[in-house]
C-alpha cells in the first residue's frame, strides 16, 4: 500500500496511506494530512492515484510544493521521493501501488509525534520569524507585543502606573505586593492578575474586584481599556507601545 | 508559615521508561522537577543530572554563602533567587558538557522547574514546558510560561489556545537545559500566603488533566502526598500518554495569638503522636 509519512526534523509526525480517494495536505485541520505550519496554505496540495500512478498536485498554494527540491504544479511520484511543504517534508512510499479501500487505511494512520525535541537557535529563529511575519497580518498580534500597563486613576498607591512584567501581579497592602496599597484596613492581597498565554486575567484575592463596574467571581480576561476597582483604588488596564 | 509537601512520579501507561525526576529538600523548602528528553535512556540521565545539580548547588550555598554565583543575576533579586538562578545555569552547563563529551548522549536535554521557599518569599526558576501553578482562593494561576513552539504562537496571537491543544507539534520546545551552552532562565519572585498551594508538574499531567480538575483535586485532598498521588492517578486514568510527575506544596498557617500557647502545650503533652511530620 502506498503511504505518505509527514516528517519534521527527521521525526515522524504522521503517516497516512494513499487509498481510493485523494489525500488532502494543508494547514486546515480537516485535511487528511494536516501540516501545522504557517508557511503552509489551508489546502496546500493533494496526492492521489491516477491510472495506477501516484500523483501530487499543488492547489495554488502561496509558498509552493516541492518534489525533490523542484517546485511543481503536478508531478508523478516515485518510491523514495520527498515532498517539501514549508518546514516539513513528506516521504513517499509507493511500494504496492494498488489502491485500497479508504476506511481500512484510515485506522492505520500513526498517532501524533510524542518524542519531545528542542529546536536549535537557528531553526527556532527562522520559524518564529516566519510565524511573526504571518502574525503581523492578523489583527491580534500587534497588541500582544505591547506592554500591558496599569494606570492609576484614583486611590492611594505608591506609583502612578505599573507595567505588568511578572507572571503574577498582586494588588494589596503586603510589602511584597506588586501594586502596593497605602492606608489603614487595606487587605494584604486584594486581587491578582495572572499572565496567561492568551492574555491577562484578573482574579479576586481578599476582595471582589470589579471590571467596568461588574463584580467578578473568578478569573476574567482583561481587555485594553478596562477599568478595575478594588479596595478603594481605580486602575486602567491598557496595552502600551 | 509551615510547609507540607508531597511528590509522586509515574511512568504512565504508554512509555517504557520514566524520564521525569524530582527532588524535595523539605528542611530547605527547595522543590525541583525535571522532564528529560533524548533517546536510549539519556533523558533519564539529563533529568537526574539537572535535579542533582540544582539541589547540590543550593545546599552548598546554604553552608557557604561565599560560594560562586554563576550567570548574570539581576540586582533586585533576593539571595535565594540569585542562587536558584545560578543553580539552573550550572545544570544547563553540566548537561551540555556531558552531551558534548559523550557522543551517544547527543540531543539529550531536560526541562527544569524549581521553587525555593523562604518564609513568605517564593523564588521560581524555569526552563521548558513543565509548569508551576499557584492555587489561591480557588483560582489556579500559572506561574510559568511554556517554552514550546505552540505556546509561543499563542502568545504572539497567531494561534488560539484550542488550536494549540490540537497541534501535532506540542512536543517541540524552544528552550531546554542541555541543548546549548547557555540558556535563558525565567526567574521570578512571588509572595506566598497561608493556604496557598503550589503545584509543580510535568506535561504528562497538564496534557491529560484539565486545570479545573487539577484545582478540584487540590482543594478536595488536604494531604499533600495524597493529592500528588491522586493527580498522577487522574492522568493515568485519562490515558497516561507520557511520564507524570506532580509535587504539591501546601502553605499552612501557624497558630498565632491568644491560643498558640495552648496548642504548643497540647503538642508537647502528646509527644510525637500528634506532631505532624514534614
Amino acid at each position: 500500500m502506498a503511504k505518505l509519512s509527514l516528517m519534521f526534523e527527521d521525526k515522524l509526525v504522521k503517516e497516512v496511506p494513499v487509498g481510493g480517494r485523494p489525500v488532502g495536505i494543508g494547514r486546515s485541520p480537516d485535511n487528511d494530512l494536516p501540516v501545522d505550519n504557517l508557511a503552509v496554505s489551508n489546502y496546500h496540495a493533494r496526492v492521489y492515484f491516477e491510472a495506477g500512478r501516484l500523483v501530487v498536485e499543488d492547489l495554488a498554494s502561496l509558498n509552493g510544493t516541492f518534489v525533490n527540491d523542484l517546485r511543481i504544479e503536478r508531478a508523478t511520484l516515485h518510491d523514495g521521493d520527498s515532498i517539501h511543504i514549508g518546514k516539513h517534508h513528506i516521504k513517499v512510499d509507493a511500494t504496492g501501488d494498488a489502491p485500497v479501500p479508504w476506511d481500512s487505511g484510515r485506522k492505520a494512520s500513526a498517532p501524533r509525534i510524542n518524542e519531545t525535541m528542542v529546536l536549535d537557535t537557528k531553526v527556532r529563529r527562522d520559524m518564529l520569524q516566519q510565524a511573526a511575519a504571518m502574525g503581523e497580518r492578523t489583527q491580534f498580534a500587534a497588541g500582544r507585543m505591547k506592554v500591558p500597563t496599569l494606570i492609576v486613576l484614583g486611590g492611594k498607591v505608591v506609583q502612578k502606573e505599573y507595567m505588568l512584567t511578572n507572571k503574577l501581579t498582586t494588588i494589596g497592602k503586603s510589602s511584597m505586593a506588586s501594586v502596593r496599597l497605602k492606608g489603614w484596613f487595606k487587605p494584604p492581597m486584594a486581587a491578582q492578575i495572572n499572565q496567561r498565554d492568551d492574555g491577562y486575567y484578573l482574579a479576586p484575592g481578599d476582595k471582589i474586584p470589579t471590571i467596568n463596574g461588574t463584580p467578578i467571581a473568578g478569573p476574567v480576561r482583561l481587555n485594553d481599556g478596562d477599568v478595575i476597582e478594588v479596595a478603594g483604588v481605580r486602575l486602567n488596564f491598557i496595552y502600551r507601545d | 508559615m509551615r510547609i507540607a509537601s508531597g511528590g509522586a512520579t509515574d511512568v504512565g501507561r504508554v512509555r517504557a521508561n520514566n524520564e521525569d525526576c524530582f527532588g524535595i529538600v523539605a528542611p530547605m523548602g527547595l522543590f525541583v522537577l525535571s522532564d528529560g528528553m533524548g533517546g536510549a535512556a539519556h533523558g533519564e540521565v539529563a533529568s537526574a543530572l539537572a535535579v542533582e545539580t540544582v539541589i547540590k548547588h543550593c545546599q552548598e550555598a546554604e553552608n557557604n554563602p561565599a560560594a560562586p554565583v554563576y550567570g548574570e543575576t539581576r540586582a533586585g533579586w533576593n539571595d535565594r533567587t540569585k542562587r536558584l538562578f545560578s543553580a539552573v545555569y550550572l545544570a544547563n552547563k553540566r548537561i551540555f558538557e556531558s552531551a558534548e563529551a559523550h557522543p551517544e548522549q547527543k540531543g539529550m536535554g531536560a526541562t527544569l522547574t524549581a521553587a525555593w521557599i523562604n518564609g513568605p518569599r517564593l523564588s521560581i526558576a524555569h526552563v521548558g514546558d513543565s509548569r508551576a501553578y499557584l492555587l489561591r482562593g480557588g483560582n489556579l494561576q500559572q506561574l510559568t510560561s511554556d517554552h514550546s513552539m505552540v505556546a509561543e504562537q499563542v502568545r504572539r496571537g497567531i494561534m488560539t489556545l484550542a488550536e494549540a491543544e490540537q497541534s501535532e507539534i506540542q512536543s517541540v520546545l524552544l528552550r531546554a537545559l542541555g541543548s546549548e551552552p547557555q540558556v535563558e532562565i525565567d526567574t521570578e519572585e512571588q509572595e506566598l500566603f497561608a493556604r496557598d498551594v503550589l503545584l509543580l508538574c510535568s506535561d504528562g499531567l497538564t496534557r491529560m488533566v484539565t486545570e479545573p480538575e487539577i484545582a478540584g483535586a487540590l482543594q478536595s485532598e488536604p494531604d499533600a502526598e495524597k493529592a500528588a498521588a491522586k493527580l498522577v492517578e487522574r492522568a493515568n486514568d485519562a490515558g497516561g500518554a507520557d511520564n507524570i510527575t506532580v509535587l504539591v506544596i501546601r502553605m499552612e498557617s501557624e497558630y498565632q495569638g491568644w491560643f498558640s500557647w495552648l496548642r504548643r502545650w497540647r503538642k508537647s503533652a502528646n509527644g510525637n503522636g500528634l506532631a505532624g511530620g514534614d
